[in-house]
């Protein structure tokens, strides 16, 4: 079966999203900016979903 | 040959890894390598709530934070170039009094920004150091100018009266920044 390396490429991306929030989440606490701080755990969280989504379509 | 009920591939599957002798080669698939990656996504939103919840408690609570008055020194009993250490606000946040010239003293919460590894007041260099990793702070702002920090020190609010100097609250980061 030939496999389309599309959704590796796909999750590696958002694996790499994820990284950069949760870094930012912490450094932007210690900043005090704690509204930034909730956007970007949120969006951390987000990103989750998004790839098990990635992953059932491309599995 | 081996028995082809007892090899954990069938033979006929088994045509794409005949030339690596490794066992479990196989579980390095594609299909593991992206379970792998979703479950370190999942890893990183799970690790970021936290941290997300401590700060939407901050928010709930910043209005109302009110520091204690603590008194640190009477300045005559120091003399220009000394520091003295103390704890603001809670006992746990160590922090630094420095007694830079004649009538210009600060005074910060001394973990450093990088890996809160405490920093000294460097008498000759005129600098705050973090011995950890060779970060410097500036002592008339706190903001960092070598080594890895890349955040100021949270400056401490302080008021002189009756000879002696009181640690009245932390300036925010945006009223340093």
């Amino acid at each position: 079966m030939k496999s389309s390396y599309k959704g590796v490429i796909l999750l590696a991306l958002i694996l790499f999203a994820s990284i950069v929030c949760t870094q930012y989440t912490v450094n932007m606490y210690f900043a005090q900016r704690y509204m930034e701080v909730l956007l970007l755990s949120g969006a951390a969280v987000v990103l989750f979903p998004l790839a098990w989504m990635v992953y059932s379509k491309n599995k | 040959m081996e028995n082809e009920k007892t090899r954990p591939i069938p033979l006929k599957d088994d045509n794409y890894t005949h030339n690596i002798n490794r066992s479990n080669e196989r579980n390095l698939d594609r299909r593991s390598f992206m379970k792998t990656m979703v479950g370190a996504a999942g890893l990183f939103a799970a690790s970021t709530l936290p941290w997300g919840a401590l700060a939407a408690k901050e928010l709930m609570s910043s209005s109302s934070k009110s520091y204690p008055t603590q008194k640190i020194a009477n300045l005559s009993d120091i003399k220009p170039g000394d520091a003295i250490e103390f704890a603001y606000p809670e006992e746990h946040d160590s922090a630094l009094f420095v007694y830079v010239a004649e009538k210009e003293y600060k005074a910060y919460q001394n973990a450093c920004t990088h890996l809160r590894c405490p920093v000294f007041w460097d008498r000759d260099e005129k600098e705050l150091l973090c011995p950890c990793h060779h970060g410097k702070f500036d002592i008339a702002t706190g903001k960092p100018l070598a080594g890895p920090p890349r955040r100021p020190l949270p400056e401490i609010v302080l008021q002189e009266k009756d000879g002696a100097v009181f640690a009245v609250g932390v300036k925010r980061y945006e009223e340093q920044l």
